[in-house]
C-alpha cells in the first residue's frame, strides 16, 4: 500500500523536476545567482508537494483511515462470499408421494430464488415436524400445506414462490389436466414487453453508486486536509518563513498537488485492492463493474478535487483557529452535499430530472451527477467531455481567484479575514 | 548592505510605518528597538516582501531586492515559524532545499548547526516536543542552515534562559565577524548593549535614534559621578553655573553638565569641599538612551 503511494508521488516529483529543468534550459533563470537553477516553479512546487506527500503518508490519521477503508471494502467483498459458502443446500421434506415433475418444479423454483434445494422424503408428519424443529430440513410439503419452523428460517421469496407454484399445480390436477398438458402449462413464460419509447427507468451500475460514495468520502477527507493544512501553516507562522523564499502561488500549488497525489494514490489503491480481492475470492459484487464507469469515477474524483482544493485552500488562508475552521466547513461543503444527495436519489429512482442533468454540467456538482448519468448510460461521450472542459475552465478561474485571496489573507493575522477585505487592493 | 528607504505602510487608519529609513551594514550586529507596536515586525516583514508597502523601497547592495536576493537571507519570525508536527532534522532539510541547496549539503549544514546550537540530539524529535528554548535554537538553525548573507531575527532572545541567550548571542556576533549583516529586535536592552555595535530605535513607525552604541551612550549632555568624603548631599556642587544635580544616592552625586562647564574647575571645587573619593564621566545606559529617545 505504502509503496504504491510512494511510487505515484515519486513519479510526480520526477515529472515536476523534469519540467523545471526544461524551463531552466529555456533560460528563464537569471544566470550567475548562487541558487540559480532551483528557483523554478517546478523545483519549489516539487519540494512543497513532496513534503506534503511525506508528512501525510506518515500521519497516523492517513494510515488508520486507509486501513479502515480497506477493511470495509474487504468486508463488503469477502463476507457475502463466506456466508454464501457456509449456506448449504436447503433440504425440503416431503410427506407422502410427490411426482417427479413436481420434484423438478420444487428444484426449479429454488434455482430462480438463488437457493439450492434437496428434496428428501419424510416417513410421517410427526417426523417431518421433528426434522423442521431440529433444523434438519427447512421446509416441508404436506399435501396442501407448506410447513416451516419459523417464517424467517428459509428464504421468504422461495417459500412464497414455491407456495404459488404448488397451488397452481394442485389447481391443474383438480381441473383434470393430463400430465403432458400440465408440463406444457408449467413451461409458460411471460411475454416480452416492448416499449415504443426508450424506458424512462433504468438501472444504474453499482460501480457508479459506489464510485460517487467514494468521491464524496475522499473529497471530504482531502479537502479538510487542505483547509486544515493551510490554516496550520498560517497559525504556526511557518508560512512567513516559507513565503520569504517561495511565491504564494508556488506554495499553494505544491500543497494542493501533494495532497491531491496522496488522494489519488489512495483511490487507486482502494480500487485496485477491491478488484484484485474480488477476483481472488470469486465475489459477484463487482460483476457489474464496467471500465467506462470506473474511469468516469476516477476522472471526476480528479476534477472534483482540482476544483474544490483551491476553494478550500483560499478559505483556509482566512482563518487561524480551529473554531473559525468549523464555521467555514459547513457552508463550504453544502454544494458537495447537494450534489451527493441528488446523485444518490437519482441513482435509486433511475430517472434523472432535467434539474439533475443541469447539475451534471456545473463544476460544483458535476463530480457527483456526471458519474451517475454515465452509470445510467444517459450521456454521449461529447457531453461528458463538455462537462469536463467546463470544469477545467472553471478550475482555472477559481485557482486564479483563490491564489489572489490566499496571497492577501495568509499573512494577515488576528481576526478572521473577511471576503470584502480580500477584494481590496491591499492585504 | 541592506537599506530601507522611506518605508510607509498603513493599515486602515493606523500608520504602522511612516517614512522609515535606516541601513544594516554587512559585518555588523544591529539591534532594532522600539516599544510594542512601534512597527518593528512590520519592518522585518517588509524586508521579505511579506507586507505590501504604500511607499518606500528595500535595497540590497545598491539594487532593488527580489525573490533571488531574499533567498540568500535568513529570517526568524517572532513566534514559532516551524511545523509543530515535523521532525527537527527534516524541517531544516526542507528549508535548506527551498533556499536552493542540494540535499547532501543541506543535511551536513543542518547537522552542523544543530550541533553548534546544542540540540544535535533532537534531530529525530518533533518540534512540538521541544522546550521553548530548544525550539528557539532550532528556529535559529533554520534561519542559518543555508548560510545566509543577512540575518533578520524578530525577538530571537525572548523567553530564553541565560545559557540560551549566551548560545544564540555568540552565534550572532560570530556571524557578523564572518561578514554577515545581522538585524535583530529585542526588548532586553542590556543584552542589546552587550551584543550590538549599532542600534536603531523606532517609535510609531518613525526613526527616533540610530547610530553606534558608543555614539549614543556618549551623546547628549555630559554626566559626571562624584563622591566627596564629608559631603554626602553634594552641597558643594549646588549653585555652580551650568551644573545640575540630577541624583543623590548613597553619597554619590550625579551631575549633568552644560557644554561650557570645565571639568577641571569642577574637580577643584570638589576637592575644596573634602577628599574626593570618586570622580568620573558616566556613559549613558542604552535604556536611558531608549527612554529619552521616546520622550
Amino acid at each position: 500500500m505504502k509503496w504504491a503511494l510512494v511510487a505515484v508521488a515519486v513519479a510526480a516529483v520526477v515529472a515536476l523536476r523534469v519540467w523545471g529543468h526544461r524551463r531552466r534550459r529555456r533560460g528563464t533563470e537569471p544566470p550567475g545567482s548562487p541558487s540559480a537553477g532551483r528557483l523554478t516553479l517546478g523545483g519549489s512546487v516539487g519540494l512543497v508537494a513532496a513534503r506534503e506527500v511525506r508528512e501525510r503518508l506518515r500521519g497516523r490519521v492517513f494510515r488508520v483511515g486507509t486501513l479502515l477503508i480497506l477493511l470495509v471494502v474487504a468486508g463488503a467483498i469477502v463476507i457475502p462470499v463466506i456466508t454464501r459458502g457456509a449456506q448449504g443446500p436447503e433440504k425440503v421434506g416431503v410427506v407422502g408421494a410427490l411426482s417427479a415433475g413436481r420434484r423438478e418444479a420444487v428444484r426449479a423454483v429454488g434455482k430462480q430464488a438463488g437457493v439450492v434445494v434437496h428434496v428428501v422424503s419424510e416417513p410421517s408428519l410427526a417426523d417431518a415436524e421433528g426434522a423442521l424443529r431440529s433444523g434438519r430440513i427447512s421446509l416441508c410439503i404436506d399435501g396442501s400445506r407448506l410447513l416451516v419452523d419459523k417464517a424467517s428460517s428459509v428464504s421468504d421469496t422461495y417459500v412464497e414462490d414455491l407456495a404459488d407454484e404448488l397451488g397452481v399445480a394442485r389447481a391443474y390436477v383438480r381441473a383434470g389436466l393430463s400430465s403432458a398438458q400440465e408440463s406444457e402449462l408449467a413451461r409458460a413464460r411471460p411475454l416480452d414487453v416492448v416499449s415504443l419509447q426508450p424506458s424512462a427507468r433504468n438501472t444504474v451500475r453499482t460501480t457508479s453508486i459506489i464510485g460517487v460514495i467514494l468521491i464524496f468520502v475522499m473529497l471530504t477527507q482531502y479537502l479538510t486536509w487542505t483547509l486544515m493544512g493551510v490554516m496550520e501553516e498560517k497559525s504556526s507562522r511557518v508560512v512567513e518563513v516559507l513565503l520569504a523564499t517561495v511565491r504564494p502561488l508556488q506554495l499553494l500549488t505544491g500543497k494542493v498537488l501533494g495532497i491531491g497525489l496522496v488522494a489519488m494514490g489512495q483511490a487507486v489503491l482502494v480500487v485496485a485492492f477491491a478488484l484484485v480481492l474480488a477476483k481472488a475470492v470469486g465475489s459477484s459484487l463487482l460483476h457489474g463493474t464496467a471500465p467506462v464507469e470506473l474511469v468516469s469515477v476516477l476522472v471526476w474524483l480528479v476534477l472534483g478535487y482540482a476544483f474544490y482544493c483551491w476553494v478550500y485552500a483560499a478559505a483556509g488562508s482566512t482563518v487561524e483557529r480551529q473554531d473559525q475552521v468549523q464555521t467555514l466547513a459547513l457552508p463550504l461543503s453544502l454544494p458537495m452535499i447537494l450534489g451527493y444527495v441528488m446523485a444518490l436519489t437519482t441513482a435509486s429512482s433511475g430517472s434523472p430530472s432535467p434539474f439533475f442533468e443541469v447539475l451534471a454540467y456545473l463544476p460544483i456538482t458535476a463530480p457527483f451527477a456526471m458519474p451517475i448519468l454515465v452509470g445510467l448510460s444517459r450521456v454521449a461521450w461529447w457531453e461528458f467531455v463538455a462537462s469536463a472542459l467546463i470544469s477545467v475552465a472553471a478550475t482555472a478561474a477559481v485557482a486564479r481567484l483563490a491564489a489572489g485571496i490566499y496571497r492577501r489573507a495568509i499573512l494577515r493575522t488576528g481576526s478572521r479575514v473577511r471576503l470584502r477585505d480580500m477584494m481590496a487592493r491591499h492585504g | 548592505m541592506l537599506e530601507l528607504q522611506g518605508l510607509t505602510r498603513r493599515f486602515g487608519a493606523v500608520t504602522a510605518l511612516d517614512g522609515l529609513s535606516f541601513s544594516v551594514p554587512s559585518g555588523r550586529v544591529v539591534g532594532f528597538l522600539g516599544p510594542n507596536g512601534a512597527g518593528k515586525t512590520t519592518t522585518m516583514r517588509a524586508v521579505f516582501g511579506l507586507t505590501d508597502l504604500d511607499a518606500g523601497s528595500v535595497r540590497w547592495n545598491d539594487a532593488p531586492i527580489g525573490q533571488a536576493e531574499r533567498r540568500r537571507f535568513g529570517y526568524m519570525p517572532e513566534e514559532r515559524g516551524l511545523y509543530p508536527g515535523m521532525l527537527v532534522g527534516e524541517q531544516l532539510d526542507y528549508l535548506g532545499r527551498l533556499h536552493g541547496m542540494d540535499a547532501a549539503t543541506t543535511v551536513t549544514a543542518a547537522r552542523r548547526w544543530l550541533e553548534r546550537l546544542g540540540v544535535a540530539g533532537r534531530a529525530r524529535d518533533k518540534v512540538e516536543s521541544l522546550s521553548h528554548g530548544n525550539q528557539q535554537r532550532v528556529q535559529l538553525a533554520a534561519a542559518l542552515v543555508h548560510d545566509p548573507e543577512l540575518l533578520v531575527l524578530d525577538e530571537p532572545l525572548a523567553g530564553l534562559d541565560p545559557t540560551g541567550i549566551d548560545a544564540i548571542g555568540e552565534v550572532l556576533v560570530e556571524q557578523a565577524h564572518a561578514g554577515r549583516g545581522v538585524l535583530f529586535s529585542s526588548h532586553q536592552l542590556d543584552l542589546v548593549e552587550d551584543l550590538c555595535e549599532e542600534v536603531v530605535i523606532i517609535d510609531r513607525g518613525r526613526l527616533v535614534a540610530a547610530g553606534s552604541v558608543d555614539e549614543l551612550a556618549t551623546s547628549g549632555p555630559r554626566r559626571l559621578v562624584v563622591r566627596v568624603d564629608g559631603d554626602r548631599q553634594g552641597r558643594w556642587a549646588r549653585g555652580l553655573a551650568g551644573v545640575e544635580v540630577s541624583e543623590v544616592a548613597g553619597g554619590v552625586v550625579r551631575l549633568v553638565l552644560d557644554e561650557s562647564v570645565d571639568t577641571q574647575a569642577l574637580l577643584r571645587a570638589a576637592m575644596e569641599a573634602g577628599p574626593v573619593l570618586e570622580f568620573g564621566m558616566e556613559r549613558r545606559k542604552l535604556s536611558e538612551v531608549f527612554r529619552e529617545a521616546l520622550e
